[in-house]
């Protein structure tokens, strides 16, 4: 089973090479002087305004966490779905109770207003 | 296969001290996605598919960026949170010294030969390690996973009621409504006769 | 020949799938230079001008001096940049962009790494993406990049939980979560009405769309937003290191076109196969399919981003959220139905 994944590790060295050669020949190759203006932050002509670190709206957290649990339950439909034809009844039961769970819980997050944007 | 396994093991091992050694925190952050490719690598080792792809696909991809994001954003103050480290020090070491005889005692029952675990025997290449999984984890373990269910339900309402606000005064748009528009709701067409000119 | 037998088996080995992969990477990095020009003729075309043509026959050089030009302007790194991360960045998007063609099955019976678990490997490495523009955005110390990587990674997160509960249909309908295998699920004698676009056809439009928002085009492009924040988190990436960003939003068009192929159109299967017969020109499963269908949903991308206008952020969410994660849901049961009740031709 391992030397299926072979060509993956060489593939995954040949992009980062592949990347790697085009920023070494663009900093051999790409010209120009560098000054203080040029190496500011670009925020349209101006001086930069403050620190550029902001502290952001609590929601993108949230929404960070909640993708997160849905991650875990697609990872848990995976399995199932290949083992489909072997389960039988009993564990395509197993999975509804499962998804109606997550049913529940999306319902929740929706008349709970976390899925609003505004 | 042995020598895979020390290459891996050891940069695991090196990314988890530039873990808690990295003075920057997003610099941590991505020692520990680091440490996660590796130990991916390392259940691979062990013919693990599922859960070595599981590992980056949930811990890379989705828990990290949750991090990423609290590190990014919060903007912790490095020096803020040095200060407690004499203070927080005894409970680290306790940690630590049931960590090690945790470990300690995983060897040693090893060496007993109680539950040694037996040489891998390499897996054909058609073997499929995550219909494998499936087949006993619907059936045989369906109350854990059932259990699992639940957990993440609890997580979901947890982290909503912790951390949703919802501020005052702000005008959103109701898309139904919107949609739901009827042209009768807003335009009304009024007959009238012609009027004689002024 | 001598010095190619005298090199011990496991090297040759390792020699070949080096060769086989350097293909596929040079095949996919001209895909993308000609997708650039392909870009800018059909959108030319759509806004009545004839796009370049000035560099070689008909503009047809055109990407080789783009990349030239790229190749030698001044890299800029911003002095207060963290200067690792921000040259780390572009290399972190173009990595996952190449790496996972590993699993992507070219023509009947070639696939490079022929995994059980390339539909996983696919979903794990897509989700890396969004590594490299956080990175870009956090480490340029700018704020409209600062601003574009938050607004790209809560977005990119919202589409990749729609997309997950897509595939997870996918692997139902086909009982495998290998490419190849996904691809033969959807042979048979009805030709193109045997491939899953038909039963899974929300998912289908589900998986596409989301795959548009996944790789910030239009008209979901507000992390680039160039009215709004200039240029999101490249805005101060210039030269070779913009270039590598560049390469990987449109290997990313290229993969997601490839695997919509793959997963709902039947990837290298002939959709004539049942009229012609398998021995005809016609009806003989090859390459050229594959790359007709990909060539296909890649216009799309074309035509959208010369369509429609950009989504608003709230509505990109509500989307995201509120109607593609609905969707799949439901879809999921029905399909459940489906394959309980054994529907023909796909599930008998």
């Amino acid at each position: 089973m391992l030397e299926n994944y072979l060509p993956i590790l060489i593939f995954l060295l040949v992009g980062a090479g592949l990347g790697g050669v085009l920023l070494l020949l663009g900093f051999l190759l790409g010209r120009g002087g560098k000054d203080a203006q040029k190496l500011s932050p670009y925020e349209c002509g101006f001086e930069a305004f403050e620190d550029s670190r902001m502290k952001f709206d609590v929601r993108y957290y949230l929404v960070a966490i909640l993708f997160i649990i849905f991650d875990l339950e697609i990872a848990f439909l995976f399995p199932w779905a290949v083992a489909l034809d072997g389960l039988g009844m009993f564990g395509f039961l197993t999975m509804a109770v499962f998804l109606l769970l997550l049913v529940v819980g999306f319902i929740y997050e929706w008349k709970k207003g976390a899925l609003e944007w505004d | 296969m042995e020598i895979l396994f020390y290459v891996f093991a050891t940069v695991l091992v090196g990314a988890a001290i530039g873990v808690i050694t990295a003075r920057n925190p997003v610099h941590s952050v991505l020692y520990l996605v680091l440490a996660f490719f590796n130990s991916a690598v390392l259940w691979l080792l062990l013919e693990a598919e599922f859960l070595a792809i599981v590992l980056v696909l949930v811990y890379v991809g989705a828990v990290m960026v949750l991090f990423l994001f609290v590190v990014m954003m919060l903007d912790v103050n490095v020096e803020s949170v040095k200060s407690g480290f004499t203070r927080y020090a005894p409970v680290g070491v306790l940690v630590m010294v049931i960590i090690a005889v945790e470990l300690a005692q995983v060897i040693w029952v090893r060496h007993m030969g109680l539950r040694g675990v037996g040489e891998l025997t390499p897996m054909p290449a058609d073997y499929n390690n995550t219909r494998e999984l499936g087949l006993l984890l619907y059936t045989e373990y369906f109350y854990a996973f059932e259990l699992a269910a639940v957990i993440l339900l609890v997580a979901i309402v947890a982290a909503i009621s912790l951390t949703m606000r919802r501020r005052p005064g702000l005008k959103a748009q109701d898309i139904a409504r919107q949609v739901g528009v009827r042209r009768e709701d807003r335009v009304k067409l009024v007959k009238m006769d012609a009027e004689e000119r002024q | 020949m001598a010095i190619w037998e005298s090199i011990p088996e496991q090297f040759q080995m390792v020699l070949i799938i080096l060769a086989q992969v350097l293909a596929v990477t040079i095949v996919v990095t001209l895909c993308v230079a000609y997708l650039t020009l392909a870009e800018r003729k059909v959108i030319g075309y759509i806004q009545n001008r004839i796009g370049p043509n000035r560099v070689g026959p008909k503009g047809l050089l055109q990407p080789f001096a783009d990349v030239i030009k790229l190749l030698l302007k001044e890299v800029v790194v911003p002095s207060s940049a963290n200067r690792f991360l921000f040259v780390i960045a572009p290399l972190l998007s173009i990595t996952p962009a190449l790496a996972a063609w590993a699993v992507m099955p070219l023509f009947p019976g070639f696939t490079l790494a022929n995994i059980n678990a390339g539909l996983l490997y696919v979903l794990a490495l897509t989700s890396l993406g969004v590594y490299g523009v956080i990175l870009a955005g956090w480490a340029s110390n700018s704020k409209y990049a600062f601003l574009g990587a938050m607004r790209s990674a809560a977005q990119i997160v919202a589409y990749e939980i729609a997309m997950g509960f897509a595939l997870v249909a996918v692997v139902m309908a086909s009982g495998s979560l290998n490419l190849g295998e996904i691809v033969e699920a959807q042979a048979g004698g009805a030709g193109l009405l045997n491939w899953f676009w038909l039963p899974l056809f929300p998912l289908f439009v589900v998986y596409f769309i989301s795959g548009v928002a996944e790789t910030n085009r239009a008209p979901f492009d507000v992390a680039e937003g160039e009215s709004e924040i200039v240029a999101g988190f490249h805005v101060e990436y210039s030269g070779v290191t913009f270039a590598i960003f560049f390469l990987a939003e449109y290997a990313n068009m290229i993969l997601i076109s490839a695997l919509t192929a793959v997963f709902f159109l039947g990837g290298w299967l002939s959709p004539f196969q049942g009229l012609f017969g398998e021995d005809s020109v016609l009806g003989a499963p090859g390459l050229f399919w594959f790359a007709l269908k990909t060539a296909f949903f890649l216009f799309c991308f074309l035509w959208f981003r010369a369509t429609f206008p950009r989504y608003r952020y709230d509505q990109i969410m509500r989307l995201g959220w509120k109607i593609f994660i609905p969707v799949t849901i439901v879809w999921i049961f029905v399909l459940g139905a489906m394959i309980a009740f054994q529907v023909p031709p796909w599930f008998a």
